[in-house]
Parts: C-alpha cells; structure tokens; sequence
C-alpha cells in the first residue's frame, strides 16, 4: 500500500480520536487549513474517510448550522495502524526504564 | 459570520468544480459560522487566527480544482491520442509493428539472458553454493577440473569455509524391471549433496550420510518426472525394489518437481568411498564438488583457503599434486560457463536493434508531427500552452509504445517458447528454464515506456517549440522551403541508425565467414547415412570380460547381418558428442617415461571394434585395421592417429613400436597398450573448432567396457534401422536399453549448433536492422521529396533536367548513407573485438567482411532512395507551382 504523509496520519489519527470534523481536526493538529481541508479531500478521494452531513435538528438545536463530519473507513483504520508503525521505528528506541 | 470571511468563501468557491461547490461552500460557511458565532457570545470581536482559516478555503478550492483537471487531462489526452492514432491507421500500423519487432526480440533475447544468468538457480541461498575445481598452479582460477577421491576428503576435512562440501558423478544407468528397460541420467553423490543443495525431498528422505559407508543398504532417490513416467505417482513406491544397473535398490525419495541437478538428472544413489579409496585415489580425477559456503563465509575468503589447502597437499604428495591447484566458483558460473559471453553479445546484438527501432519510430513520429502542423497550430491558436501540446504529444507516444510493447511480449511468448524448446545439444545449460516470468514482462514493458519517452520527447519538442508552430502555419499554408532544423535533426537520425545497422551487419559478417570456415573443415570422418546408439552392460550380471566381449560380439555380428546395414562397429566414445578419456602415456617401448613426459604425452583412449574405421570412413594411412584375431589372450595391439603417432614416436614411422598407458582399465593385469598395427588419419574428437587430440585406439575385444555406442553404416536411410536394431538388443538381453539414437549428421550438426545459432539469432538482427534503416531512409526522403515540391517544379521549370533531379535526391541519400557506413565501420572495429572468442579462423577486422558490408548497405540505401528520387524526378511543375 501507498504510504501516507504526515499530515494525513495527523489527520486520520484526530479523527480516530474523536475529532471529526474540519475545524476541530485543525485545532487538534495545529495544521493550516490550507493543509488540513485539502488532506481531509485526498483523504476522501483515496477512500480512507468517509463524510456524512450532520442531523440539521440536532445542529440546530444547538444553533449553529449542520457540520460536515468525517469517520474513517477500514482502509484508513488499516493505513493509519501502518503508518504510525512504519514512523514509529524510525523514532530513536526509548531507553529502557530502571526496575524497581 | 463576518462579512469579509464570507466574501472570502465565496469567492474562492468560484475555483472548485462546479459538481462539488454546493457543498463544499455548505461545509467552509458551517465552520465559520459556530466560530464567529462563538465569538459573538463572548462578546469578543472575530479573532484574526479564524481570517486566517479562512484564506485556507482559497488553498483548498484550487487543491480541488486542480485534482479535478489532472484527471480530467490525463483522459483527454488519452481519448485525443487514441482518436488521433485511428485516424492514421497506416502510420500506428507500421510504428506498433516495428516496436513490436524490437521489443519482442529484445525482450525473448533478455527471457534467455534471465534464466541462464539472471534467475537465482532455485535451490535456497543459492548464491551461498559453489563448486570447487581442481585446477593447476598455471591456470589456478580455471572453471573445470575434476577431482580426486583423495583431494576430495583432504579438502572436506581441512576446510572451515564450506557448511557442507559434497562430491558428485554424472552418468546414466539403465532401470530394468517393472516396465521397459530404460536408460535414464543418473547421478551418484556423497551423503552431504542434498544439505549442501538444501533441496528436501517430496515423498520420502534423501540421500544422507548414513547412505554412504561403505556396506551400508542400495538406495535410490528418483526425480518427480521419473515417479511420475514410471511410477504413474504412486506414493506406495516409497520402500519398492528397482533394478538400476543390475543392483536392486530400495526406493527412499521422491524429489520435488523441477529438481534436476545436476544437469537433468533422474536419478540419484550413494557415491561410496572406502577409506582405501581415500588413500590410493589420489591421482584419479573423476568426481565434481559442490559445496555451500558457512553463513559469513566470502568467496574470496574460500578461494584463498581452498587455494591454501591444495599448496598443501602438493607438498605432501608431490607424485600426483606437483602444480595441483584448487578454484571455488558460484555454481551458476560454473554451470554456465563460456556461454556468457555469447548470451551477452546477443543481448547487445538485440539491443542495437532496439535503439534502431527507437531511431526509425522517432524519425516516424517527428514526420508525422509535421504533417499534423494546421492541427496543432490551431490548438495553439485556441490556447493551448506548450506544455499540454508536449504532454498530449507524448502521451500519444507512451500510447504506442505500450501497444507495441503488448505485441512485442506476444512476439516474445512466441519466441521464448521456441527458445526454451531448444534441444539440449546446443550445450546452454538453463535454456530450458526460458519463459515469460515477472522480470521478462517488466522488462518488455520498462524498454517500452523508456522506447516511447526516448522516441517520444524529442520529435514532442520540436513538434510544439512555438517558433515552429508559425513556421508551421505558414508551410502549411504553402512555403516553399522545409525547416532546415528539423531536416538536419532527420538527417543525424538517418545516419544513426545507419551506423547501428552497419555495425551489426559487420558482426553477422564475421560470424558467417567463421561459420563457413568450421563447416569446410574435414572433420576427418564421413557420417552420412550411420545410425548410432548406446548401451549399457549391467555391471552386476556382466561382470566378466569375457561375457562383454561375447555380447557386442555378437551384437554387432547380428546387425552386420541384416541386408540393409553395410558395416556395424562400436566405439566406447564417438567423435563430436564431446567424451573426453584421457590418460598418460607410460611406457614407449618398454621404457618408463619420467613423470612430466608421461603427462605431456597424454593421449584420448578410444576402444573400438575392428570395423570402427570401415564404419565411419576414418582411413587408415597405414597398417592394418584391429582384426577379428585382436582378442582376450592375444598380443595387445594399438592403432595411433597420425597426431599421436608424431608425437610420441617423432620423426618415425611408429608402426612395430609399443606403448602402454597409465590405466589397467579397470581390469587388473597388465596396463593397457599394446604394439601399434595402424595408424588411421586424424579426427576432429572435440569439433572443427578444436585441435585433433593424440588418439589412441584399442581394441575392444581386448579391452571389453561396459558401455558403449554402436555404429552402423546403412545403405538406406539411417533412421529406419532404429527399431529393427531396438528388437536386436532386445532379444539379447531385454535388461539392456538402448539410449541416446541418433545420426551421425544429427551428431556433426549437434557439434556446430552453439555458433549456427548465434549466427542465426545475429544474422536475423541484422536482416531487421537493415531493413530497418533502408524503411528510415525512405520514409524520411520521401518526406523531403514531398516538402520540396514546390522547390523542384520551380527548378524544373527554370530548366532543370530531370535527370538532375533524380541525382540530387540519390545525392542527398548517398551522403548520409555513406556518412553512416563510415561511422559504422569504424565502430565495428570496435565492437567485433567482443565476438573475437567466437570466430574460427577469422579476424575480427577481416577486410571482404567490411567491404562486402559497406557496398552492400549503400546499394540498399540507394535502392531505397529509388523510388522518392523518380517521384521527386516525375514532378509535373505546373502541377507543383498551381499549389499558391
């Protein structure tokens, strides 16, 4: 499989944490965005997120306008555990914590 | 939401795709709506950080708009090229087809390079296994060289560079009982062949060291095409009984399918050593080593230690080892040998047809970019910036050279398949394995896209450099002269390819010569009309002289009987199937020779039966043929060719004289030799390329082998002998299977096939290459004859003959003809050194060869210009000048 950026990690592990959509994928990141939506489009193009329209009531109920949230698919749960174990090896191993 | 952010949104949504812009705008206004909302209900004035998110939209929207257009380009360019290439069906034709023919060659020539070279061998690390020579201190590094039971055990022993060093002997073994007797390829190894191989077996066990003690049971291990021929599959063979050359062993092993080391082997039993044997076998070299290297061990590091070892053993036993050397090579080295060179030389040979067939598409695709100058020229004018025109351009190339690409593999499968076919005589050991594998088709497709871009991108440029394009308009509209740019570009085009065709020309030249000069040579035999067959004695039931003396005997008086057959003989190893017996001479007359002499007038020992010579028409300059009388008990005689007799007697006439030789043959008694009755004319024992080894002939009555091929001169056809002949053996001895029938014309052509391939692989190269650039020279004077019109029927209406004309043309061809011939003559000088080693009695600057070539490509080339220069001869100028 293709192996992913950083942003899209970034992106795809804010979601996986429970912050799905837009702005608040920036917020968590700390990304642009300028970097972040054009992520969150590839991301969709390439299948490993999915958008949905949020319930208008729900939204309004709260009295903002209806949010466009994202989730990801199996294919991004997939790439993301990939990535993160691909980037991780490359980080310098912890040292090893004295027992007790 | 403020005003300004929305304004913003807005108008960056005028960049994404108008099928997504409602949305998108839904979700940018939602987003900052709750954040200028939020900040409202603080009371706090809109933070300049949401500004900011907001020029984002901008980024995302041309992001979008942009992803969109590459998608859509790429489609576009593909949908025009395609429609474009319909529209010239004559010209994608002829373009996919000459890709075709050089794809598809190069890439069935890269299949065989793949298997002989390339493919690891499929054993597990095969890189790790290596076979090991016993060399001599002149040749240390030699690929070759059998070795003594005795060096073998030192070697094992003393070494820490090799995991598992194993022996081998390669022969064949007839396989009697349940079914027809048959001869099948049979290996004897050592217990440590298959941990060195690494191969496990399918069914059952392999060989092991337990299997090689001496007095240990009689096993045997078969191959998976075997079991399967003879054995119809059946698991249950494991634990039969076979009767493989008289002995009865127990089946243990069945091997994968595909196993078949060494060299097509069929079957496999122990190679027993006594520990007698280590001690006495010493000077005896006739088993081959192979071995696996420990995990870190180098072969560099095993080189110098094997190296260390012989020095050694040379000085311990000076007698045998004096020069004794020892060499390591991977095996694939040393299975391939001398046929990389030539496998190399065939792929550049290829090669050079390919970069001609990118030469001639170029010249192909540049012509046609020019003919299609009012359809660019009005895309420019709509718009178009050089880049898509370029991109457009060579998408239409990458379009071409992935359907020539296809039809080339299609040309390949055809040809691998032919190639892998091959019979296994032409002596290219892993040609059999040739076929379209991952690598093969990467390959094919790689050369492809590097053809299409390489053809691709020039003839793209020039067609779309902008100065060009006015140009363009205006020659489409009438101009009177052709771009001089672009002429001179077709022109180097011309001469290029010129010079690649001479240079392979040159190469097939030389090959012929050579191929012509080994086929005048008197092989020093006359083959026609002789059948020949082998057979093998069953060691265990004949293993009395005796009894094998009376069996060919009667064998051959039996054959010689039939009406049909002129004269029946047997030889222990015909001329030309590549037997090599080779054995010192050890006395001369009663003398002992001292130890170097007795090397150097080692001789080939060939046991023949009195009609040999008759048989095959070896004359005999002088005494007698081995008669009838020559037998067990009689005086030993000796016939000498006329090498061997100079050589050992020089300056004498050898007949009356006596030698012996360093061999009991295996019978005990007395060494072998005898008086010299005869000395016959010389033959060619290694082929027409190979130097006539000193040969000395027993005979065979005196000498009785076990195994041995039969002769018989036919008065009819040779072929139609065979079965009457099978019915002979048979009703002998139905235990006895008759193997490897063939011809003796099947045998001589056998000796010269390697070089009649190669000649005929490069001949066909340079057939196409040729035919190739004469199409490249048409095409491109024929584009030149049609761009001048106009200036011709001016000429020719100013008063130009047309005779005039017609030279000017051929002129113009004859320049960059001649250009190319000399350029490529001059490279032939240098690339022939590469076939040097394959010439036979021809120098790799032979002067008829470059004449005969450059003669030859200039009349083609001016043949090709024949026809454009009578068109551009016959032009009407009223016709031509009505154009304005």
């Amino acid at each position: 499989m293709r192996r992913i950026s950083i942003t899209a990690v970034s992106v795809l592990q804010a979601i996986a944490n429970g912050h799905e959509y837009g702005f608040d994928i920036i917020d968590q990141t700390g990304l642009p965005s300028g970097t972040v939506y054009p992520a969150l489009s590839r991301l969709d193009r390439d299948g490993f997120v999915k958008s949905a329209w949020e319930d208008e009531a729900g939204a309004h109920a709260e009295g903002r306008p209806a949010r466009r949230y994202y989730r990801l698919t199996a294919p991004g749960v997939r790439a993301l555990a990939e990535a993160v174990s691909f980037y991780h090896a490359l980080l310098p191993a912890k040292p090893r914590a004295a027992r007790g | 939401m403020s005003g300004w952010c929305d304004l913003m949104v807005r108008l960056a949504a005028s960049l994404v795709p108008y099928g997504r812009r409602r949305d998108w705008l839904r979700e940018w206004r939602a987003e900052l709506a709750f954040v200028s909302a939020q900040a409202a209900r603080r009371g706090r004035a809109m933070p300049v950080r949401t500004l900011g998110r907001a020029l984002g939209a901008f980024v995302h929207a041309a992001w979008l708009r942009w992803d969109q257009w590459r998608l859509e380009m790429i489609w576009q360019d593909l949908k025009h090229s395609l429609r474009a290439l319909r529209r010239s069906p004559g010209f994608t034709f002829v373009t996919v087809l000459t890709l075709a023919i050089g794809i598809g060659g190069t890439t069935a020539i890269f299949g065989a390079v793949n298997a002989v070279l390339l493919r690891p061998l499929p054993y597990p690390e095969a890189d790790r296994l290596m076979q090991v020579f016993s060399t001599t201190i002149k040749q240390p590094d030699r690929i070759g060289g059998s070795v003594s039971p005795s060096d073998f055990n030192d070697w094992r022993h003393d070494n820490t560079v090799f995991a598992e060093l194993a022996a081998f002997n390669t022969g064949s073994y007839p396989i009697t009982g349940n079914g027809p007797a048959e001869q099948v390829r049979a290996a004897d190894v050592t217990g440590g062949f298959f941990t060195a191989i690494g191969t496990e077996a399918h069914l059952g066990r392999v060989i092991t060291k337990a299997d090689d003690a001496m007095g240990s049971r009689d096993v045997v291990v078969i191959s998976h095409g075997l079991w399967a021929r003879r054995f119809g599959s059946s698991p249950g063979v494991i634990g039969q009984q076979v009767l493989i050359n008289g002995v009865s062993r127990e089946v243990i092993g069945i091997m994968p399918a595909g196993f078949d080391y060494p060299l097509l082997t069929e079957l496999w039993v122990p190679l027993q050593f006594s520990a007698k044997d280590f001690e006495t076998q010493r000077g005896a070299h006739y088993i081959n080593v192979v071995g696996r290297l420990t995990a870190g061990a180098s072969i560099a590091r095993a080189r110098a230690e094997m190296r260390a070892i012989a020095s050694r053993l040379a000085e311990s036993f000076p007698r045998t080892n004096r020069d004794s050397s020892a060499s390591v090579h991977p095996l694939r080295d040393a299975l391939v040998g001398s046929v990389r060179q030539s496998m190399l030389v065939l792929l550049g040979a290829v090669g050079l047809v390919l970069l001609i067939v990118c030469v001639n598409v170029a010249s192909l695709v540049m012509i046609r970019g020019v003919g299609r100058g009012r359809e660019l020229a009005v895309r420019v004018a709509v718009g178009a910036g050089r880049a898509s025109l370029f991109r457009g351009l060579l998408v239409e190339s990458l379009v071409l050279g992935l359907a020539g690409g296809a039809a080339g593999l299609v040309l390949a499968y055809w040809a691998t398949t032919a190639i892998a076919a091959m019979d296994v005589s032409i002596g290219v050991p892993l040609l059999n394995q040739t076929r379209i594998d991952g690598a093969v088709i990467l390959f094919a497709f790689g050369i492809a896209t590097a053809a299409a871009v390489l053809f691709g991108t020039m003839p793209a440029w020039q067609a779309t450099s902008l100065g060009d394009v006015v140009t363009r308009i205006r020659e489409e509209g009438g101009s009177t002269t052709s771009d001089p740019r672009r002429q001179r570009i077709r022109s180097v085009l011309i001469v290029a390819e010129t010079t690649l065709a001479v240079v392979l020309l040159v190469g097939a030249g030389l090959l012929t010569r050579s191929f012509d000069r080994l086929l005048s040579v008197d092989l020093g035999l006359n083959g026609a009309s002789v059948q020949t067959f082998s057979f093998s004695l069953p060691e265990a039931r004949y293993a009395q002289a005796a009894l094998r003396a009376d069996f060919v005997e009667t064998l051959l008086t039996r054959v010689a009987a039939r009406p049909e057959v002129e004269s029946a003989a047997a030889i222990n190893g015909l001329p030309l199937t590549n037997y090599r017996y080779s054995i010192s001479t050890s006395t001369r007359d009663g003398v002992r020779l001292a130890d170097e002499e007795q090397d150097q007038l080692s001789v080939q020992v060939r046991l023949v039966t009195p009609q040999y010579f008759k048989a095959l028409r070896v004359p005999l300059v002088l005494g007698r043929p081995f008669a009838t009388s020559d037998r067990l008990g009689s005086e030993p005689v000796a016939i000498l060719n006329q090498a061997a007799a100079s050589r050992i007697w020089p300056g004498q006439n050898a007949l009356g004289h006596a030698m012996t030789i360093g061999t009991r043959l295996g019978l005990g008694g007395a060494q072998a030799g005898g008086r010299v009755v005869g000395i016959a004319g010389d033959v060619h024992e290694f082929g027409p390329a190979a130097r006539v080894p000193p040969t000395l002939y027993l005979a065979y009555a005196q000498w009785p082998d076990d195994s041995m091929t039969v002769v018989v001169r036919s008065r009819g056809e040779p072929a139609a002998l065979v079965e009457p002949l099978r019915g002979l053996l048979r009703e002998l001895d139905a235990d006895v299977p008759m193997f490897r029938v063939r011809t003796m014309d099947q045998i001589t052509a056998a000796a010269v096939a390697q070089p009649r391939l190669n000649l005929v692989l490069i001949a066909t190269f340079a057939g196409t290459a040729m035919l190739l650039a004469a199409l490249g020279l048409y095409g491109v004077l024929s584009y030149a004859v049609g761009q001048r019109t106009r200036e011709i029927g001016i000429r020719l209406a100013l008063g130009a003959r047309r005779g005039e004309v017609l030279r000017m043309v051929m002129a113009q061809a004859g320049r960059l003809s001649l250009a190319g011939v000399i350029m490529g003559l001059a490279a032939a000088v240098l690339a022939s050194r590469v076939i040097q080693a394959q010439l036979f009695e021809v120098a790799p600057t032979d002067v008829t060869t470059y004449a005969v070539v450059a003669i030859g490509l200039l009349l083609v080339a001016l043949a090709a210009s024949w026809i454009p220069a009578r068109r551009a001869a016959r032009i009407d100028p009223i016709t031509a000048l009505r154009h304005d």
